[in-house]
C-alpha cells in the first residue's frame, strides 16, 4: 500500500518539526527513514497513524487522507512506537488478545501464530509483562503489530536499546515479514547498516525536510558522485554508500535544495 | 482518465471489521432483480446494517478496554484494598455505634456510615482514577492503544467503566458487610435505609472517579494528577461545605443558593440524598439545613448522574487533542 506525504508542515509551539516535507513510499517496499535527532522522523510517523494532524499539506495511506478517517488508517497500519510499553499486570498473550479484540479479528489462532513468529516461547507469552526484558517487550510489540497482517508496518526505531543478538533476531523477523508478505514496511533508525541490510529504499530527513530519497543503491551512488572529497568523508565511500549519502545530505542541508534520486 | 489499479489495492478485502460484520450476503442484495421496492430496500438496509455494526464495534472496543482495566485493577490488588478499607471502617462505625438502639438505631448507624463514606469514598475514587490516562501514557500503553483502530473517546469511556466496576464492586462488598451486620442487629426493616446509602455511595464514588479521569486527561504528569486529585478532595469534602455554611450564616440567601450548594458538590448531594430518607436520624448542622432545602430525590439523582457523565464527556473531548 502506497504512502504519500505532500508538502507537510507541522510545528509544536516555536519548534518546526516538519517544514514542507514531501515523500512517496511505493507499495510493497521496505523503506528506511534516516535522520538526526529532531529531523522529524517520529513526527512523520505520528502523522502516518493519525496521532497528530499536519498544519498544512497532506499525508495519505493507500490514497486515504489520514485526517479523513484516522480509525480506518489505523486498521491498515500496524505501528510500533519508539517507547512501547504494556501494563505490568497483563501477560504477553493477554496483550495480544487485547489487540485482537479491539481490532475485531477472528479467533483463529493468530495470537499463537504471532507469538511463534516473533520467537516468543509459549511459556514466556504466559508470563506477566512486568518480567519481560526490553528485547522481549520489543518482540511482543512487533507481534502485536503483525497480528492483523497489516498492509503497512510503521516501526519507530524498533531496535533501539536491544543488544547485538536482539538486533540480529529482530532483523531476521523483519526479513521474514518482508519476504512473506506484500506489506509496505517503513522504519526509522540511526543505524545505517541496519537500513542498508533491510531496506530497498530510504530517505534522509533533516530539519523537517527530505534531503535525499530513493533506492538505496542510487542514493549511495549519488552521494559518492556528489562527494567532492572532504578528507573526513574519504573512507565513507569504502565503508558504506548510505553513510556517505546520509552525511552529505545532513552536512549540505542548509545550502542544498532537496534532492530526489531517480529510481 | 482512469489510471492502472495497484495490484495491492485489488488483492485483499479492504473493508473494516465493522463493514465485514455488516455486509449482507452478496447473493441476497437484489432478491428480485430490479423491483422498485427492492431498490429502496437495497439502498437503506445496508446503511442501517452498517450503523448497527458500527455501534456493535464501538461497544466491543469499549468493553474490551473496560475488561482490561478491570483485570488490571483487580490484579494490582486495588479491588482488594478498597474492599478491605470499606469493611474495616464500616465495622469500626458499627462498633462505635453499638449503643444506637431503639427504632431510630439503624438510621443513626446509616447516618454515621454516610458521614464516613462522604470522606472515604471520594478519596478512594480519586486515588483509583487519577492515573487512568496519564499513568497509562507513562508506561507507554496509551501510545500503543491509540495506535489501534479505536477512538480515543472509546478508550476513555472503557477506562472509566472498567475502574468504575472495581470501585462499585468494592463499595458494595465492603459496605455490604456492614449492611449484613445492620440487618442482623436491627432486622430486615433497616435494609431499605441501608440500600439508599449503598446506592448513594456508589453514585458519589462514580462522580469522583469521573472527575479523577478528567484530571488524568488534562495534566501531563502523574504527580500533577495526584496533587490535583488531593486538591479536589480537599475542596469538595472539607472546604465547600464550610464555605457554604459561612455564607448561609452571614447572609440571607435565597433557596436557590442552597440548591446550588447541594448540586454543585456531589458529596453534599450524596449526604442530602441519603439523610433526607432517614428523617429524624439525619442530625443537625449544615447537613440538616441542606436536607431541609427541599430538593427532590429525582433532582439530586439527576445531579449525581450529571457529575458522572459530564467529566467523562469532557475528558473524551480533551483526550482527542492530547499529544503523545
Amino acid at each position: 500500500m502506497r504512502i504519500d506525504a505532500t508538502d507537510v508542515h507541522k510545528t509544536y509551539g516555536d519548534v518546526t518539526a516538519l517544514d514542507g516535507l514531501s515523500l512517496s513510499i511505493p507499495s510493497g517496499s521496505t523503506f528506511g527513514v534516516l535522520g538526526t535527532n529532531g529531523a522529524g522522523k517520529s513526527t512523520l510517523f505520528r502523522l502516518l497513524v493519525g496521532h497528530d494532524r499536519p498544519d498544512a499539506g497532506t499525508v495519505a495511506v493507500g490514497g486515504t487522507d489520514v485526517t479523513d478517517d484516522g480509525r480506518r488508517i489505523r486498521e491498515l497500519v500496524g505501528y510500533l512506537p519508539e517507547h512501547v510499553g504494556f501494563p505490568d499486570g497483563l501477560t504477553g498473550r493477554e496483550v495480544l488478545g487485547f489487540h485482537s479484540r479491539v481490532r475485531g479479528l477472528p479467533r483463529d489462532g493468530r495470537v499463537a501464530d504471532a507469538i511463534d513468529r516473533v520467537g516468543l516461547a509459549p511459556e514466556e507469552a504466559d508470563r506477566r509483562v512486568s518480567g519481560y526484558s526490553n528485547g522481549m517487550c520489543r518482540r511482543l510489540g512487533l507481534a502485536s503489530v503483525l497480528l492483523p497482517d497489516p498492509d503497512v508496518l510503521v516501526l519507530d526505531e524498533p531496535t533501539a536499546g536491544l543488544d547485538p543478538r536482539g538486533v540480529d533476531e529482530f532483523h531476521a523477523i523483519i526479513e521474514e515479514v518482508t519476504s512473506s508478505s506484500d506489506a509496505t514496511v517503513v522504519f526509522c533508525s540511526h543505524v545505517l547498516p541496519e537500513v542498508e541490510r533491510l531496506c530497498d529504499r530510504a530517505a534522509v530527513l533533516h530539519e523537517g525536510r527530505v534531503h535525499a530519497a530513493g533506492p538505496i543503491d542510487a542514493l549511495a551512488a549519488d552521494a559518492a558522485d556528489d562527494d567532492t572529497g572532504a578528507a573526513n568523508r574519504a573512507d565513507d565511500r569504502h565503508r558504506g554508500g548510505l553513510r556517505a549519502a546520509f552525511r552529505a545530505a545532513v552536512t549540505d542541508a542548509s545550502a542544498d535544495e532537496p534532492s530526489e534520486v531517480a529510481p | 482518465m482512469t489510471g492502472p489499479v495497484d495490484p495491492d489495492e485489488r488483492a485483499s478485502d479492504r473493508r473494516t471489521p465493522d463493514e465485514r460484520e455488516s455486509a449482507p450476503d452478496e447473493t441476497g442484495t437484489r432478491p428480485d432483480g430490479g423491483h422498485a421496492g427492492a431498490t429502496v430496500e437495497a439502498s437503506t438496509t445496508p446503511v442501517t446494517a452498517a450503523n448497527a455494526a458500527a455501534v456493535r464495534g464501538s461497544v466491543r472496543r469499549v468493553l474490551t478496554v473496560a475488561v482490561t482495566e478491570y483485570r488490571l485493577a483487580v490484579r494490582s490488588r486495588w479491588a482488594l484494598a478498597l474492599t478491605g478499607l470499606f469493611v474495616v471502617f464500616g465495622a469500626m462505625i458499627l462498633t462505635f455505634s453499638g449503643s444506637a438502639l431503639g427504632p431510630d438505631g439503624a438510621g443513626r448507624v446509616v447516618a454515621s456510615l454516610t458521614s464516613l463514606a462522604a470522606y472515604l469514598v471520594p478519596l478512594a475514587a480519586l486515588a483509583l482514577g487519577y492515573d487512568a490516562v496519564v499513568g497509562r501514557e507513562d508506561e507507554g500503553w496509551l501510545a500503543v492503544t491509540f495506535s489501534l483502530p479505536v477512538r480515543r473517546s472509546e478508550v476513555v469511556v472503557g477506562t472509566y467503566l472498567g475502574r468504575l466496576a472495581v470501585l462499585a464492586g468494592a463499595t458494595v462488598l465492603g459496605f455490604g458487610f456492614s449492611g449484613v451486620l445492620i440487618v442482623r442487629e436491627f432486622g430486615i426493616g433497616a435494609w431499605s435505609a441501608f440500600l439508599g446509602f449503598l446506592l448513594g455511595a456508589v453514585a458519589v464514588g462514580s462522580a469522583f472517579l469521573a472527575v479523577a479521569l478528567l484530571l488524568s486527561t488534562v495534566v501531563r504528569e502523574k504527580t500533577h494528577a495526584l496533587g490535583a486529585a488531593l486538591l479536589v478532595w480537599v475542596w469538595f469534602v472539607l472546604i465547600h461545605d464550610l464555605l457554604a455554611l459561612g455564607l448561609v450564616a452571614a447572609f440571607e440567601l435565597p433557596d436557590i443558593a442552597l440548591t446550588a450548594f447541594v448540586l454543585s458538590n456531589p458529596v453534599s448531594a450524596f449526604r442530602v440524598l441519603v439523610l433526607s430518607g432517614l428523617g429524624a436520624a439525619a442530625g443537625g448542622g449544615f447537613t440538616a439545613l441542606l436536607v431541609d432545602s427541599g430538593l427532590s430525590t429525582a433532582s439530586i439523582t439527576f445531579a449525581l448522574i450529571a457529575w458522572c457523565l459530564v467529566p467523562v464527556a469532557v475528558a473524551a473531548r480533551f483526550v482527542r487533542r492530547r499529544r503523545l
